[in-house]
């Protein structure tokens, strides 16, 4: 038989949506982050390479990783590590933890969204008019936020809605800290005061660096029971420019001794976002000195020392983030936050291939036994599903993420796909007066138009509420207009075909 | 050669009846249902702003921990979730207006253990956002339900036959809203954009059957409504039959999907009779006043 140049486009459109797809067999576990003081990432290491082995063990799953790596850091003792990943090999020599993420190897390039995956979703809003161009500057400033803050498989968009409104849309996929509201609602203004003058501010106008992941200069320097659980100190040293320490020291040369002798008479006192943090004394020696290095202390509480030494870490680390990317230049409000369980997501995935693969079934069932022919219901059978395939294909290919919209998107195109289908058998099968070509001609007008209404209805979803619906209109389009471009023609060629 | 008309032929105007007075009392309905209670749908939290919580929980008995919320949040609202093969208890669903903090709290002092992202998830929306995206996505629907219009009427450019399409899809979104308010069924983000979807489904028989009538060539007039039928009938069916199943499997899992689909359902329950009680009618009785002219 031979092929007609529009069943050949189909062909070629599902070879490369597979190729976009591309299923993997490769077992393993790929680097998803690397912090950003990591030796690794310093040696070299990337996001994106597969992990082969640790220490000479093969590690082929999480759960490979979890239990060596466990077993490595059980005291914080230095350990040499040994790295082997699919693009060369690293060395290191780490104490707590190798400072990256991981995750296994994803079988195909086929994006979930967070309703399928797990993670948190935040739209913040600014709590005053912005421009396009201050919305650009607030993602850049927010996104180094949180990588500072070691968050690094983060989606930042700015967004404007039907109405005019300007958002800020922060994804995160994966497990997300406790803290991630106030890390991404907090403005983050900084000010280190002495009486009502102040010293520096957060940002790296006053704020040259701070130290972090090393135990040198910052760390949990001391836990202890209270009378409510564990209570723990932590300090980090910061490092302040030339004039910062000036201003230090202009302030600090006319303040008295208190009663001890040992520390000046007023504190320095940290504030974020205009309340007071921490009150740190300031000890004699430092009077009227432009010291440019600063040991900031905190602390943090919590039921049991574990949870303690924790919530001390996020606190220190909070702290360390503000100071050195500075404050947001406006106030946000957080105005819609999800945080979905990754458990949850997988058994989404699981029921809505069970319900897809159940419709199609059902709805072949149901052309078999309407026109009693084999041929013309597997082709139908096929047509839907390298639609499918071209959806998830191209979807891969611009890199979007399958949320639930989009599913939804995805169900529906089927369904219609298959309404359309039915249009053209039901058109080859009528009147014999017309010749078969006329006949898929008339078929395909009542499917273009169709699909220019159906096109046309998705626009509007595509800017309403704050773009959250975008994927219902873009795996639809995609598939209608698949559809209309190559299914379909396709479709009516091989019907032409068997029947002709 | 003259065919005997038979009934169809004679009554065929009659027919119409049946959907007009569904679509005049589903408008007297909603007219009255916006009045007192001051918008066309009931909406949930997704649409007024508030949080649902979905716990991971086997255990927890929802009739006890629907009493023990009830005290400090009387809005709240809960539902089961089931696994989809054994049909046991995966989780609990809760809703409520009240801010995320509050609603874990309170569950977190029932349940005796912190609620974190591996045994639940949360959703909050702010009551400003949430209404804001509602205003958004009724005006979504009404810009795309314009844009259908003019496109019908672009392809058919006359004015009898492309009403009917529009009157008939009308139709349909009305008397669906109509069935959902009826159930008491309150419609969430989701829900809203299955309405769009129905403005999709709906129109495709409309145009077959238009196109279908226009372009019959030398078929009789009720032949090729009864071909148009057939065709638009197995598209509606396996339309329906697919999304029942879908329906069924989800029905106790995903909120979000079942909404959709239910009001998917009613929609094309609705579209079966619009097209071929309202437009088939309309066009025909245009068809066959225009032959008489001439």
């Amino acid at each position: 038989m031979k092929l007609t140049w529009r069943i050949w486009i189909l062909i070629i459109a599902i070879v490369f949506s597979i190729i976009a797809i591309r299923p993997t067999f490769k077992s393993g576990i790929i680097v998803t982050s690397i912090d950003q003081n990591s030796e690794l990432l310093k040696q070299g290491l990337s996001t994106g390479e597969i992990i082969r082995s640790i220490n000479g063990k093969e590690i082929k799953n999480k759960q490979d990783y979890a239990l060596i790596t466990k077993d490595l850091f059980t005291n914080n003792s230095e350990k040499r590590v040994d790295i082997s990943t699919d693009r060369a090999e690293y060395t290191i020599l780490a104490n707590k933890s190798l400072d990256i993420t991981i995750d296994s190897v994803p079988r195909t390039r086929i994006k979930t969204g967070l309703d399928l995956r797990g993670g948190a979703r935040a739209l913040v809003k600014p709590d005053a008019e912005i421009t396009d161009a201050q919305l650009d500057d607030l993602v850049s400033i927010s996104r180094n936020r949180l990588n500072v803050y070691g968050l690094s498989d983060v989606n930042i968009r700015g967004i404007t809605d039907l109405s005019g409104e300007k958002f800020l849309l922060v994804e995160i996929a994966g497990a997300t800290p406790a803290d991630l509201q106030q890390l991404i609602g907090q403005q983050g203004k900084f000010e280190a005061k002495i009486g009502n003058q102040t010293v520096f501010i957060g940002g790296d106008r006053d704020v040259r660096d701070v130290c972090r992941n090393d135990a040198t200069c910052a760390a949990v320097t001391s836990c202890s029971p209270s009378t409510s659980g564990y209570f723990c100190n932590f300090a980090f040293t910061i490092y302040l420019s030339e004039g910062a320490a000036q201003k230090h020291a202009a302030i600090t040369k006319n303040l008295s001794l208190d009663n001890t002798g040992q520390y000046l008479s007023e504190p320095l006192i940290l504030y974020i976002d205009e309340s007071e943090v921490e009150s740190l004394r300031i000890s004699s020696g430092l009077q009227g000195q432009a010291s440019t290095q600063i040991s900031i202390q905190g602390s943090g509480s919590g039921g049991t020392q574990e949870e303690a030494l924790k919530n001390t870490r996020a606190q220190m680390k909070k702290l360390q983030t503000i100071l050195l990317t500075g404050s947001l230049p406006y106030k946000l409000s957080i105005v819609r936050l999800d945080t979905i369980s990754p458990t949850l997501g997988e058994e989404f995935s699981y029921t809505i291939i069970i319900a897809a693969l159940s419709s199609i079934i059902i709805v072949s069932l149901i052309i078999l036994i309407r026109y009693r022919k084999i041929k013309s219901s597997l082709a139908l059978l096929l047509t839907s599903f390298s639609e499918i395939i071209i959806i998830l294909g191209v979807a891969s290919f611009i890199g979007w993420n399958l949320d639930l919209p989009s599913i939804a998107g995805i169900l529906a195109t089927i369904g219609t796909g298959v309404d359309q289908q039915i249009v053209i058998l039901d058109e080859a099968s009528r009147s014999k007066t017309l010749s078969i070509k006329e006949k898929m001609k008339r078929a395909l007008f009542v499917i273009m138009s169709a699909y220019l209404t159906g096109v046309v209805s998705l626009i509007p979803l595509y800017w309403a509420g704050a773009g959250l619906f975008k994927g219902f209109a873009i795996t639809t389009i995609i598939g209608i207009t698949a559809g209309v471009l190559i299914t379909r023609p396709a479709f009516a060629d091989i019907i032409k075909k068997i029947e002709g | 050669m003259q065919k005997k008309p038979n009934w169809y032929d004679k009554h065929y105007k009659l027919t119409m009846i049946i959907p007009l007075a569904l679509l005049l009392f589903s408008l007297f309905y909603l007219i009255n249902f916006t009045s007192k209670n001051g918008d066309v749908i009931y909406k949930d939290v997704s649409l007024t702003g508030g949080t649902t919580v979905t716990i991971l929980d086997n255990r927890v008995n929802i009739n006890d921990l629907e009493a023990s919320l009830k005290a400090q949040f009387s809005d709240v609202a809960l539902r089961k979730i089931s696994d989809l093969r054994t049909g046991s208890q995966k989780g609990i669903i809760i809703e409520t207006k009240s801010s995320a903090e509050d609603t874990k709290a309170a569950l977190e002092k029932y349940l005796g253990y912190n609620l974190t992202q591996d045994n639940s998830s949360t959703e909050f929306s702010g009551s400003a956002l949430s209404t804001g995206f509602y205003k958004q996505l009724r005006l979504a629907i009404i810009l795309a339900f314009t844009f259908m219009a003019i496109v019908v009427f672009f392809v058919f450019r006359t004015f009898v036959p492309s009403f009917a399409v529009i009157l008939s899809a009308f139709a349909d979104i009305i008397m669906t809203i109509t069935i959902v308010d009826l159930f008491r069924m309150y419609v969430s983000l989701a829900g809203i954009i299955a309405f769009l979807m129905l403005i999709g489904y709906s129109v495709d028989t409309d145009i077959l059957l238009t196109s279908r009538l226009l372009k019959r060539g030398d078929e009789t007039m009720n032949k090729a409504i009864y071909g148009a039928f057939k065709t638009g009938m197995t598209m509606t069916l396996t339309a329906i039959a697919s999304i029942s199943v879908s329906l069924i499997l989800i029905y106790h899992f995903s909120d979000v999907l079942r909404q959709i689909f239910t009001i998917l359902l009613i929609g094309l329950g609705f579209d079966i009779l619009n097209t071929w009680l309202t437009n088939a009618p309309l066009l025909r009785w245009y068809l066959d006043a225009k032959e008489s002219k001439k």
